[in-house]
């Protein structure tokens, strides 16, 4: 084999209080894929940091092309030819897609006046690099995530690049702009362009990648061709034991009268006439194409959505015109985003913890601070939410222990209906287990109805006891979870393209 | 788009000051009963103005101090460092605090210093006000002028410019200027009176005392209504607002201008005879009187404080109350009228 | 999309299309405003705020604000009548080039805050404004000087005209249009100008990008006190005295105008033709409503109308030009 692009020998970084990395070894070769798996706080992201030399380390060497380099900082790693794709792209959201693009390019060549046929020109060829249509002219922020990331992905390739660090690069695309996504990395590869990946769904690095390198506990733990690997394997590599994939036995009667039941239920062009029916202590999965009407269904159901038909819960029919109505009926909805719907970054998780269920932590008019501290030690205690106290921001936490805090704060208002939307979204796999389970022990003990929205296939084999899949506002497949298969699912969802 | 009140005589610079080298206002005839000597005791007064720092209000205070100096009483004088009513009347709380004698008060806005001027009587605090001729909380209020006579006497010269006849505009700073309008009110009934054949082309502008919106105020109104020959300002900036609008756009002798000005602000364009006569008063000398007043009114003078009063100061020799008025409402005859002819005698 | 729809979608254009409207409402309701005089005078009325407003414009793309213009516009026309009554001095580009300087330092100031403290420039420019008049008003002089002792050199200066059809146009509206032809050449076509736009729109990526951030806030901050000094001199200059409180209140004026043009206060967006259409609208209100016979006592409500409904029919627009 080749020399490698870079090399870390022994490298070790310290924090106050702690390893971030121990004595690691790691190299990539040219045009290679490679795959960074870890939890979060495993070294993964110090590891991105190092090698675009944006931290420095304390021991160990790195070396370039072979060739030891001491004082790597970020302008080194830009002539050694790294280029870094952060998760939020580093784009100016008013400038427009060309100037996006060549600002770099001006920059290095450091002129004083802007040409700008030139300009147009230079991002012209950057898109046609990649092969991909996106009007120049437009403002960036006017674009899609996934249009947006090519744009970046197009703007770090400008530049003479060997190495192109990607970090959570799928997080917010759909399958289809993953598989987009991929196309583009096979063809940077082609070019003889090496790509390192940081991402958290196992499905994808096995797709993806050449090789895979897990850490743990800022060591590398396994290293290996992806061939070697499973999805097990992974797992039990970046967590240390074995996550066992149990899957969500449902003992209820579905001769019962459900607890949510729904008739006919539309939303404008977007949920046309939905049936449903969840009983208690079922966990049911909805899947589909972006665009096909599951949030907008999910929406409806908490009040959000105006929307026409029968929503009855334990056999009463609702209104549920606001917000308020749904909260009020016993329906709790924990949102895609968290970030913008769900939490409040810079509160306490106490007070976050609190924010729909205000009325148990009151006397009188007055917020009761005893009663909301007990609450929230015991929603941090029964979600096994990561934390030292409870007066820590929202911000401060992990995403995973972020989602336990939303999630939390809506069982403590007792719902009788639980909607998740994408609930382990950019949670890594050991935090994802813990949700999980945490969600079947809840329907099965408290006979809380689930409905989980879900583009994560496995996610929904695992935890749902049916599976719905949405097209075009309507519900096409109904399947079993105990019989069906994963890439039956992904077949179907395929077909609806 | 509030412009700092610039009130008049801006010009009224420093390097005026030699030619008094006495004092500021001609004393020699000033009353001798009112000294602290005079008195037995040295009374403590303090005037208030609009507004700190402006030339206006700072040969109002050189008027105060002469007659500190002249007359041996701790007299001074205070004023918000921006035009603004709230800020006066803290600062008149403030002296009623420190509990001076009597308080001389050019008011910012009649309504706001009302109640705590009527705090400061019931204190047995003598109040003497300039400027505010519709003030109900004073012990006596003291005008320079009639303001109708002054705003008479504006028209009478305009009106002969214009020969009698044509529409004129008219400019206040503020449409609750309550001096301003009334001298445009004297201005109109006047015109009325003894030139039927000119009128007013609309209501008064307000121009916010600066000289800038003056000018295009003025100039906006000669387009709306082009048969204007004639222009009498009531805020001192609208001399030179006008002034500069009648040379710019070679108006001289097509239209005419006589309002309130001082040499210095207006001087270049009488001298130029784009406007024709601006007027004015001292208000060092004001002060002098109000400071004058406040003392008899502190000495048990009172009885002489009425209609024919002689306080010894130019313009004040012989004090009026208008008809029907309350009897504290005095007036001087403090003007001074300013043309091409006499201008050279008046260096600010 | 078709050059036309891209049109279309500029908010410069939504802008052009409200004013023509208001225009020709203001003409339908007193012809006499299309006369050459009162637009010349318009016109004129322009200068000095849209000289202020192309200031604030650079500024407002960094994603800053400024309020303290008006305050260094005062400074640097005062200062600078007073020393060249001082001096006897009769000229004109010297003064300007010394009125310029006057503001550049102060806005220098300005950015030496905000860059190093990483102090909010709100907090810092109403600072640097009290500071400024303040030491104008308490250490150098109160009283206006009037055109009795106004250089003569800067009053033939600012009442330079030329005469089209009789009416005379101020030769200062080509200096504004000179200054705004170069700022729009500085905000697009050089790098230092992209530079502005780049921070505005997101100070971290272009730290990342490799623009010289601290270069970038002197520059702006820098650029906004030289062009206010300059109008300030070329005000007092127009008017034919200086009054050293001249331009209270310019601040919400000027703001108004350019976020009437279409600029965001959030960064990254406005342009120099939209401020341009902005102050005119402005302007054009304030200075039409004689001409409107409107009373008085509406004056301010309309005007208060015309700027919500305008700014608010181009966020509208811009609205949905993102959607």
């Amino acid at each position: 084999m080749a020399e490698p692009l870079i090399e870390l020998r022994a490298v070790t970084k310290r924090f106050p209080g702690m390893k971030a990395l121990d004595g690691v070894d790691f190299q990539i070769f040219p045009a290679e894929i490679v795959c960074l798996a870890g939890e979060n706080g495993s070294g993964k992201s110090t590891l991105i940091k190092i090698v675009s030399g944006v931290y420095d380390f304390d021991e160990g060497e790195l070396l370039v092309d072979g060739k030891p380099v001491a004082d790597f900082g970020p302008r080194a790693a830009i002539a050694a030819g790294i280029q870094v794709i952060y998760q939020d792209f580093s784009l100016f959201p008013s400038l427009t897609v060309a100037e996006n693009l060549a600002l770099n390019r001006l920059l290095s060549e450091g002129r004083t006046f802007v040409d700008p046929k030139r300009r147009r020109q230079l991002g012209a060829e950057a898109l046609a690099r990649l092969d991909v249509a996106i009007d120049l002219d437009a403002t960036v922020g006017t674009l899609s995530t996934a249009d947006r990331q090519i744009v970046a992905i197009a703007r770090a390739l400008m530049s003479d690049t060997r190495l192109l660090i990607m970090d959570e690069p799928t997080t917010a695309l759909t399958g289809r702009e993953v598989d987009r996504l991929f196309a583009i990395v096979r063809e940077i590869q082609a070019k003889g362009i090496a790509v390192l990946f940081v991402s958290h769904k196992m499905r994808e690095m096995l797709e993806i990648s050449e090789r895979i390198t897990v850490f743990r506990n800022g060591r590398k733990v396994e290293e290996g061709p992806t061939g070697e690997f499973n999805e097990a394997r992974i797992t039990r590599a970046m967590t240390g034991h074995d996550i066992g994939h149990e899957r969500h036995v449902w003992a209820g009667d579905d001769t019962e009268a459900p607890r949510l039941s729904v008739r006919g239920l539309s939303a404008g062009e977007t949920v046309r006439g939905v049936d449903l029916d969840l009983h208690k202590g079922e966990i049911v999965g909805l899947s589909g194409l972006l665009g096909s009407g599951r949030t907008e269904l999910a929406m409806a159901l908490f009040g959000m959505e105006p929307h026409t038909g029968e929503i009855r819960l334990d056999g009463t029919p609702l209104r549920l015109a606001s917000v308020q109505d749904a909260v009020a009926a016993g329906i709790a909805y924990v949102p895609e985003d968290r970030l913008s719907e769900g939490l409040f970054m810079r509160q306490p998780i106490a007070r976050n913890v609190i924010a729909s269920a205000i009325g148990r932590a009151t006397r009188g008019p007055f917020l009761d601070g005893d009663r909301l501290n007990a609450l929230a030690e015991q929603t941090v205690s029964d979600m096994r939410i990561a934390t030292p106290d409870i007066d820590k921001h929202a911000g401060q936490l992990s995403g995973g222990n972020q989602q336990r805090v939303v999630i939390g704060r809506w069982l403590l208002t007792n719902p009788k209906v639980l909607i998740l939307n994408g609930p382990t979204v950019g949670v890594d796999v050991g935090s994802k287990a813990e949700i999980h389970r945490r969600i079947r022990e809840l329907a099965a003990s408290t006979g809380l109805a689930v409905l989980m929205i879900s583009d994560d296939v496995p996610e929904l084999i695992q935890n749902c006891n049916r599976i719905l899949l949405m097209h075009r506002g309507e519900i096409v497949d109904r399947l079993d979870a105990r019989s069906v298969e994963e890439d039956d699912i992904h077949g179907r969802l395929k077909g609806l393209r | 788009m509030r412009k700092t009140l610039i009130s008049l005589a801006a010009g009224l610079s420093m390097l005026a000051l030699p030619a008094f080298a006495d004092g500021v206002v001609d004393v020699s005839q000033a009353r001798k009963d009112i000294s602290a000597d005079a008195a037995g005791k040295t009374f403590s007064i303090a005037t208030v103005v609009k507004v700190d720092g402006i030339a206006w209000f700072d040969r109002m205070r050189d008027g105060v101090k002469q007659f500190g100096e002249d007359t041996g009483h701790d007299v001074w004088q205070v004023g918000p460092s921006q035009a603004d009513a709230a800020a006066q009347v803290q600062l008149i709380e403030n002296l009623i605090a420190q509990g001076v004698d009597a308080i001389c008060v050019v008011p910012f806005s009649v309504e706001a210093v009302e109640p705590v001027l009527q705090k400061a009587r019931d204190r047995g605090i003598v109040v003497i006000a300039h400027e505010a001729s519709n003030l109900k909380n004073a012990d006596y209020v003291l005008e320079a002028f009639d303001n109708k006579a002054y705003g008479a006497k504006l028209m009478e010269v305009l009106g002969e410019s214009m020969g009698g006849k044509g529409k004129y505009l008219a400019t206040v700073g503020s449409l609750t200027s309550q001096s301003q309008n009334e001298w445009i009110d004297g201005a109109i009934a006047y015109q009325k009176e003894h030139f039927p054949d000119m009128s007013l082309a609309t209501e008064r502008l307000e121009t916010y005392d600066d000289a800038n919106t003056d000018y295009n105020r003025l100039s906006e109104a000669l387009t709306t209504y082009p048969d204007v020959t004639g222009i009498v300002g009531g805020p001192m900036p609208t001399s030179a607002g006008a002034g500069r609008l009648i040379a710019e756009r070679g108006l001289k002798d097509k239209v005419f201008f006589s309002g309130t000005g001082l040499p210095s602000v207006a001087g270049k364009y009488l001298q130029d005879g784009d406007i024709q006569y601006i007027q004015f008063w001292d208000p060092a000398v004001a002060a002098y009187a109000m400071n004058t007043l406040a003392v008899m009114a502190l000495t048990d003078k009172k009885d002489e404080i009425k209609a024919g009063l002689n306080l010894g100061l130019k313009g004040y020799e012989s004090l009026t109350t208008p008809a029907g008025a309350s009897p504290n409402l005095l007036y001087g005859q403090g003007w001074v009228g300013v043309t091409k002819d006499n201008m050279a005698d008046y260096n600010f | 999309m078709t050059a036309v729809s891209k049109l279309l979608r500029r908010s410069e254009t939504a802008v052009l299309a409200i004013l023509i409207v208001v225009m020709l409402v203001i003409g339908v309701i007193n012809p006499a405003f299309w006369q050459a005089d009162n637009l010349f005078n318009l016109l004129r009325a322009n200068v000095v705020i849209g000289i202020m407003a192309l200031s604030v414009l650079t500024v407002m793309i960094s994603g800053g604000i400024d309020v303290s213009f008006p305050a260094f516009a005062v400074a640097a026309m005062y200062l600078t009548v007073i020393a060249m009554n001082a001096a006897g001095y009769q000229g004109v580009v010297l003064p300007f080039i010394g009125a310029t300087l006057i503001g550049l330092l102060c806005g220098l100031a300005n950015a030496f805050f905000i860059h190093t403290f990483r102090m909010i420039p709100l907090i810092v420019t109403l600072g640097s404004a009290s500071v400024v008049r303040g030491l104008l008003l308490g250490l150098v002089g109160t009283s206006i000087i009037n055109i009795d002792r106004m250089p003569p050199s800067l009053i033939a200066f600012g009442s330079s005209t030329v005469d089209i059809g009789g009416s005379k146009l101020s030769l200062m509206i080509f200096i504004y249009l000179g200054i705004a032809v170069l700022m729009w050449l500085f905000l697009t076509r050089t790098m230092a100008g992209r530079a502005v736009f780049a921070y505005g729109d997101d100070a971290e990526s272009a730290k990342r990008v490799g623009f010289n951030t601290r270069r970038t806030v002197y520059l702006v901050y820098g650029l906004a006190g030289a062009l206010a000094g300059f109008a300030g001199l070329l005000h007092s200059s127009m008017i034919w005295l200086a009054n050293p409180r001249d331009f209270v209140g310019y601040e919400l004026d000027v703001i108004a105008a350019v976020v009437l043009g279409g600029a965001s206060i959030f960064g990254g967006r406005g342009s120099v033709f939209g401020t341009i259409l902005g102050v005119f609208m402005l302007t054009l209100i304030k200075n039409s409503l004689i001409i409107m016979r409107i009373d008085n006592t509406w004056q301010g409500v309309v005007v208060g109308c015309v700027i919500v409904i305008a700014t608010a029919l181009t966020a509208w627009r811009d609205r949905k030009a993102l959607v």
